[in-house]
Parts: C-alpha cells; structure tokens; sequence
C-alpha cells in the first residue's frame, strides 16, 4: 500500500500542484485547505506524513500541529512546516516549535517527491 | 626588636627584618594607593593613612604633618600620641626656618634629617617644645612640589633611640606620597574655584538663555511663550501680561501664555476671541502701534478689558508681535493699579515681543515639518506594507504557474510537441523573471526602509564563488562561453552575510554571461589588497559606455549594452550595491579598457576577527583558539586575558585552516574532536601548508594521544581540564619569549 500524505495548504492552485505531482509519484495523498479540515481528515484517514502550510486561514500552522500532536496523529508521524518565510530564524522557530522538517516555498515539483521519500523515512529536510 | 646604628644582631634576623619591612611596606603603599583611587575619597583620609602609617613602620611614637605657609610651617595632623598642648602650640605659632629645630633645618636644606638625641645636640634651641612633647630621637622629610618644600612630615620616639637607614627611606617615601595627594587637593581646589566662577557668570546670562534656547528650540510654543511673558512683566515692573497670537484663519487674536494672574483668569482670558479689528489691542496691534491705558475703568472696554477690569486690573501696555512685517500677535503687560507706565517701558517691551514673534514663526515651522514628517512616514509605511504584502499576494500564484510549467516541461503527464515546449519555456522563464523581479523589489524595499538585517558570519570567499559559479555553468556551457575562477591563496574568508553576498555575486557573474556573446569568457578574480578582500567579474561582452558608468546603478536603467530580448530587471545592480554598502563594502564598473567587455568590482572590508574584548585590528598578535565547545574557548580565553595577546575562536576544522592562514596567529591551542574536520586533520594539514606550517600548534584535548600529536607536529600535547600555567607554559607566554614572538618561530 502506498504511504499517504495529508497536505495542508489554503491556496487551491499550489495544493493541486503539490497533490498531482505526489500522486504522479505514487503516493496516496489527501489534501485540505484549512487546519480544522487537515485535522478532521488525519482523524478518519490517518496519514505517515504531514505536509503543513504554517500561515493559514483560521487555526495556524503551529495550532493545527499541536492539535494533530495531541492524540489525532498516530506516534512517530512527520509533520513538515512548509512557508514561505525564507528566514533562518523561521526555520528555527518551526523546528523548536516540533516540526520534523521545513520545506521552503516555492516548491519545486522536480524536487518535492525526493525530499518526501526523505521526511518519510526520517531523514529530515 | 632593638635596633641601633650599631649591627649587633645576626645577619640572618637582620635579613629578615628587611624583608618583613619590605612586604609591610609594599602593603602600606598599596593601601594609600587604594585610599586616594577611591571614587570620592577625602584628601584628609588619604593624609590621615599615611602619617599614620608612617608613625607605625618608623617604630616611632608619633608622627605630625606640618603644611609650608608663607615660609613657615604649621602643625595640620598628627598620628600616634602627641599631647594636647604641644599640638595647640605648633598649630598657633608655625615653625620657622632655623637650625635650631629639626623642621626649620629640614626646611632650609631639603633633605631628610634626624637628630639622634635632641638633648645631646648643642645647636639644638627648642627645648620649650621637647618639654611640652617630652621627644628624644626626631626624623623629619621634606615634601617637595614643583621644587618647593610645601610641607614636612615627622615622626619621633620619646626615647633616645636613632631611626635606622631603612626609616630614614621610608619616611622620604610617604613624605613624596603626601606631596602628591596635596597635589591633587590643589587642582580639585582650583577646579572648583574655577566652576564657582563660571557658575556665577552662568547665573548671570540664565534669563537670556533660557528664553533664547527656548525660542530656538522648544517645541512647546506655549511653554516659551510663557517664559517671555514672565520675564517681561518681571523686567517692566508689572503685575502680569499675556501673549496673543494672531489667527489668520479665524481673524482674531487668542491668549497663548499668561503671567501674573490666577488659573481661573487664565482660563477665561484663553476663551476669548479677540477680534482684529474691534478690540483696542487687536486695533493698535494691526496698526503697529503701542497702545498704552491708564486707567481701564474710564475707557470703553470690548469683551477682552472687560474680562481684566473685573478681575481687578487698572492699567495695560500693548505691544504687536511683527515678524517679517506680518502680523504676529501682541503682546501686553498689566497692572492692578492705575497710571502711565515708565518712559523706556514700550522699548523693553518690543525686546520681548521681538522675541515672542521669532518663537511663535518658529513652532508654526516646526508644526509644518512635523505634520509632512508624519505624513511621509505613513506614506513611507504603507509603501513597504504594499510591498511586502503585493509581494505575498503575486507570489503564491506565480509558483503555481512555474510549478505547472515545470510539472508538464518533465513530461509527467505526457508528451509535448515542439511548439508546446517552446510556450511552456516561455511561460516558465516569464516566470521565473516575474519572481526575481518581484523579490529584488522586496529586498530594496526592505533596504531602504531600513530593515534588511545582515546575519554576517565568516565565509569562505573560494566556496561562496564555487557555489556561484555552479549556478551559471549550464547556460554558460550552452552558449559556449568558458567561466574562470582563481582565487589568490591569502585570501582566506571574510566577514559577511553569506546569503547576500552569493546574491551579489551571482548577479554580477550572471550579467555577465547575460551580455557576453557566445564563445566568450567570463572571469572571476579574487584576491587580498590592503586587508579588503577585492572580487573582480570580468567578461568580454559589449562593455558599458562611460556616460552610462553610474547610470547602471539607478534602478531601472540597464545601460545601452542591453538588446531587446535581453531579459533583466533593471534592479540587480542597484540592490546589490546597496548590500554592498550594508557590508561597508563598495560595488564599481572599471572604466573601459581597450580589450572592451567590462569589469565590475568589489571591495569587502578587512574580516572583523571575533576577538576578546574587541575586534582584532591588523598587526595585533593573536593565538586562534580552536574548539567546538563554547565554554571551553571561555575558559581559555580568560586565561590568555592577562596576557598581550588577544583569543581568536574557530569553532570547526575548515574554519580553523582559514583562520590559521588569514590571521596569521603566534600559535593554535587545537581541540581533536571538532565538527567538519577532526583535530588530527586540521594539524596534519597545517604542517603541510608552508604558510601555517611554522605556526606552533598546541593540541588541548580529552583524548590521550600524545605520541600521535608530537609525531603529527604539535610543538605540545595537554589533557582537558587545562590549567592556566600549563597553558601559558605551553605557549610560553610568561616569558613572552620565541613561541610568542611572530618573527621568531616555534615553542622550543
């Protein structure tokens, strides 16, 4: 069976990119435009890895991955932080925040199912 | 003890007599030293220690310090037991010069002296005060300022017992120290007599400073305006005024600062409106002319005098504010009794009011600056946020087009014809420009607004260029233009924010493989001068016409060597100077050689080396201390504190080369486990570098390989926890001998 990835992110166009070019890949992937729908589908369709856009509509990134944390997520699942804020110190925050990796936007369709390949078998970004 | 000037003790006690003597001594200077390096301490004190002191290390019974005064000296203090009457005596009649007292001989030839038994000395005549102080053995010195006996400093022994030569130093030396601290009463004396005097001429020019800072530069109007009125009605002799100023717009006169009257006038008179034409000041006032009432009960009063009369006033000059022959304000003083005012009281009013017109034409100034300062600044805030945010909102939608773009140019879902392709390239390179244009225009916004932060580390200039170069090699390769790199072996790293410096670099090489012509060259060139670190992009490209030299730099403006098709987005040259200039770099065009093509050039400032207590400056000794364990370059910094060079830290393997072939180091204290590449290596490769090869190498580690070090080279091998002494020992630092010094070598 092949691993399913949950991606949340709120602009449909860059969520359809991301969704076509996993699925090309061969992955399952379940995609949602906010944190409250991210949660909900990682709790009737549990993921092996999170893909989460940090600035979102209503519940933020950093909320959704503590609710996700706190018990609706299976242990030892990655959530990976994926923003546009290209900055070092953003990229620290995400990862003292608990996130297991950081992927910066834009991303690149040549490169995205390498590094998923990578989150999921731990690797780290 | 008994001492005399006859050795009869061993010379073993005697020995250790000078040297207990010695130690009380330095003691005793070290505590004068610290009585008069104390913030704020009495001069008395500091004297008080060291007569007091003196009595003590003389042996003596007493010790008195007597201040020169017209040639004659008078007792000031005393130590130890001095009876009461010979104290009231010396301090009423000051000693004169004379060989009949030992301060009078002391005095005249300005030695130290002793009598050995006043009783035994024929010259000796003041027997009157041996019998007050019943003393036998005297010593006295002279404190010499300037060449001047200003004072003397004695000590005696009731018995007959002469001082030995070691007293007799001492006594010279407190004598001196004395002289010193007198010194420095001296010059605080003057110090202050100085600013006393300075202090009255201060009090003296107050009131016309004060009113002239604050009409310079107040930004409260009716604070200054407060001040003047205040001042004039003090200066005329009246009982209160006001000051008014006229509004153009409403055409009438309004209250702005009032003396000499109770809150509730105030705030009645700051109500009104005066107007311009029918009340009696605003009247005189458009007429630029005084207007002087004897009597406000026999006059016809407008709403403003009525106001005055009934709180109690009886009499008023007026007075318009005029400034560049318009029509300021006006400004009066009142009394509460009736009658004329004196003659020149209109000309010192006029003062004021000359005044009052120059602060009010001020604030209306400043007004209107702050008000457009205020309006840019939120103009300036709503450009950046448009910026910022116009850059948020066109770049998400511009990755979905580069993104589907690239997803279908892979091929991915399909194949694609030639035409096809070549739309797709299209979109995906408009794209791609779109988004660099869209982040140069975030990063000059943020340059200037002030707000790009530079995150500067060390970097090494030969990987930032490699990295660059990778970037352009593909479409260099596909226009067949040949790329070359030669970085000068000094030139090590340098000080800067990695991620801006790349994107100045690149764009600098990028342009140049933009506008050189197939088959062409483009050269990076890096090298050290004076310090500064010089990177130099040539190409051989169409080369830049002298008129458009600084041009280029403008944004917007890509210069008459760009063609038609050639993309770019006119802000590469101008942001990347900016950034150079964050650095404290400078970012220039050669002028035209004759080869053509063009060159552009950029000096990065000298590497500011992270040093001990400052940043290391060329020229200075420095030993590179090398460990990945923060408190450990602590600890070993602290060690090296006391001593004359400065602690330069690297905190892995390849910054420990650079730095060991940059700064040039007296010696490397070297740490075995280090991230990126180990100890062992880094010595290894120090030794083989005929650069660094002479540099002693100190291995400090936990790990107990001895043997491989001294093999390896290391001129010493230490196990953690070091000491200090075996640390400066290692690097012979005590005797600041061969291993410390740059031309002369290694640690024996």
């Amino acid at each position: 069976m092949s691993p399913r990835v949950l991606v949340v992110e709120d602009n449909a166009l860059n969520l359809k990119l991301v969704r076509d070019v996993l699925q090309h890949a061969g992955y399952d992937v379940a995609a949602a435009t906010t944190g409250e729908l991210g949660l909900a589908s990682a709790a009737s369709e549990p993921p092996d890895l999170v893909l989460l856009d940090l600035q979102l509509p209503g519940i933020d990134g950093h909320e959704t991955l503590r609710r996700l944390r706190d018990g609706v997520l299976a242990d030892g699942v990655p959530v990976v932080a994926v923003t546009a804020l290209a900055m070092a110190e953003d990229r620290d925050r995400a990862r003292s925040a608990g996130f297991d990796g950081y992927l910066e936007k834009p991303i690149s369709p040549r490169s995205l199912p390498g590094q998923v390949e990578r989150f999921l078998a731990g690797g780290g970004s | 003890m008994e001492e005399g000037p006859t050795t009869g003790t061993s010379s073993g006690a005697h020995t250790h007599r000078r040297l207990v003597d010695a130690q009380e001594q330095a003691a005793a200077t070290r505590e004068i030293l610290e009585a008069l390096g104390r913030a704020g301490a009495e001069p008395g004190e500091v004297l008080d220690t060291i007569i007091d002191r003196a009595a003590r290390m003389c042996r003596a019974d007493a010790a008195q310090l007597y201040l020169g005064e017209d040639g004659t000296f008078r007792l000031s203090r005393v130590a130890g037991f001095v009876p009461e009457e010979f104290r009231r005596h010396q301090q009423e009649h000051p000693m004169a010069m004379g060989r009949d007292s030992l301060l009078g001989r002391v005095a005249l030839d300005r030695t130290t002296q002793q009598i050995a038994d006043v009783l035994a000395d024929p010259d000796y005549g003041r027997h009157d005060l041996q019998h007050l102080a019943g003393y036998r053995s005297l010593l006295s010195a002279p404190m010499i300022l300037d060449g001047e006996v200003i004072g003397i400093l004695s000590v005696w022994r009731t018995q007959a017992r002469p001082f030995d030569e070691g007293e007799v130093d001492l006594i010279s030396t407190f004598a001196s120290q004395a002289a010193i601290v007198l010194r420095q009463v001296e010059l605080v004396a003057a110090l202050e007599a100085r600013s006393q005097e300075l202090a009255a001429n201060v009090r003296q020019l107050e009131v016309l400073r004060e009113i002239g800072d604050a009409v310079s530069s107040s930004l409260d109007l009716e604070e200054v305006l407060g001040e003047i009125v205040s001042g004039a009605v003090r200066l005329t002799g009246a009982d209160g005024g006001s000051i008014m100023e006229y509004d153009t717009a409403a055409d009438c006169f309004l209250v702005r600062a009032t003396a000499g009257g109770t809150e509730d006038l105030t705030a009645r008179l700051r109500e009104l409106r005066i107007a311009r034409s029918t009340s009696p000041v605003g009247r005189s006032a458009v007429e630029r002319s005084t207007l002087e009432i004897t009597d406000l009960a026999a006059v016809p009063r407008d709403e403003h005098l009525d106001v005055l009369h009934a709180d109690g006033w009886r009499s008023l000059l007026a007075v318009p504010l005029v400034r560049r022959d318009q029509l300021v304000g006006a400004l009066v003083i009142r009394r509460r009794s009736s009658g004329g005012f004196a003659a020149e009281t209109p000309e010192l009013l006029q003062t004021f009011a000359n005044q009052s017109g120059l602060a009010i034409v001020n604030a209306r100034l400043y007004g209107e600056l702050d008000t457009k300062r205020a309006e840019l600044e939120v103009a300036s805030r709503h450009k950046s946020e448009f910026l910022a945010s116009m850059s948020h909102e066109l770049r998400t939608p511009l990755n979905a087009v580069i993104g589907f773009s690239e997803v279908l140019l892979d091929r991915l879902f399909g194949d694609l014809n030639q035409r096809q392709e070549e739309y797709l390239r299209d979109i995906w390179a408009s794209g791609k420009h779109l988004l660099e244009l869209l982040n140069e225009i975030l990063d000059l916004s943020k340059v200037e607004a002030g707000r790009m932060v530079l995150e500067p580390s060390l970097v090494s200039v030969q990987a930032c260029l490699d990295y660059v170069l990778s970037l352009v090699r593909e479409r260099a390769a596909s226009h067949g233009i040949e790329l070359g790199l030669e970085v000068a072996d000094d030139v090590g790293i340098v000080w800067a924010d990695e991620l801006r410096l790349k994107q100045v670099v690149l764009n600098l090489v990028s342009n140049a493989v933009k506008f050189t012509p197939d088959g062409g060259r483009v050269e990076v060139h890096a090298e050290r001068d004076d310090g500064d670190v010089l990177v130099r992009v040539t190409d051989t490209g169409v080369g830049v016409p002298p008129e458009d030299r600084e041009r280029i730099f403008e944004s917007f403006q890509q210069g008459r060597r760009s063609t038609p098709q050639e993309e770019g987005t006119g802000l590469g040259l101008t942001l990347s100077r900016r950034i150079v200039a964050l650095f404290g770099g400078t970012l220039w065009l050669e002028p035209q050689s004759d080869a053509g093509g063009s060159t552009f050039t950029l000096r990065l400032p000298l590497p500011r080396i992270e040093a001990a207590g400052g940043s290391g400056a060329a020229g200075e000794r420095t030993v590179l201390l090398v460990d990945d364990d923060r408190a450990s370059l602590d600890l070993m910094t602290a060690y090296l504190s006391a001593t004359p060079v400065r602690a330069l830290h690297a905190r892995d393997g390849l910054e420990a080369l650079a730095l060991a072939r940059t700064a040039s180091p007296v010696a490397v204290v070297l740490d075995i486990r280090l991230p990126r590449m180990d100890g062992w290596e880094v010595l290894t490769r120090l030794k083989a570098d005929p650069v660094t090869r002479s540099i002693p190498v100190v291995v400090v580690s936990i790990v107990d390989e001895r043997q491989r070090g001294l093999r390896l080279g290391a001129s010493a091998y230490l196990l953690k926890p070091v000491r200090r002494e075996d640390l400066l020992e290692a690097l012979d630092v005590p005797g600041l001998g061969a291993g410390l010094d740059p031309v002369g070598g290694g640690v024996s």
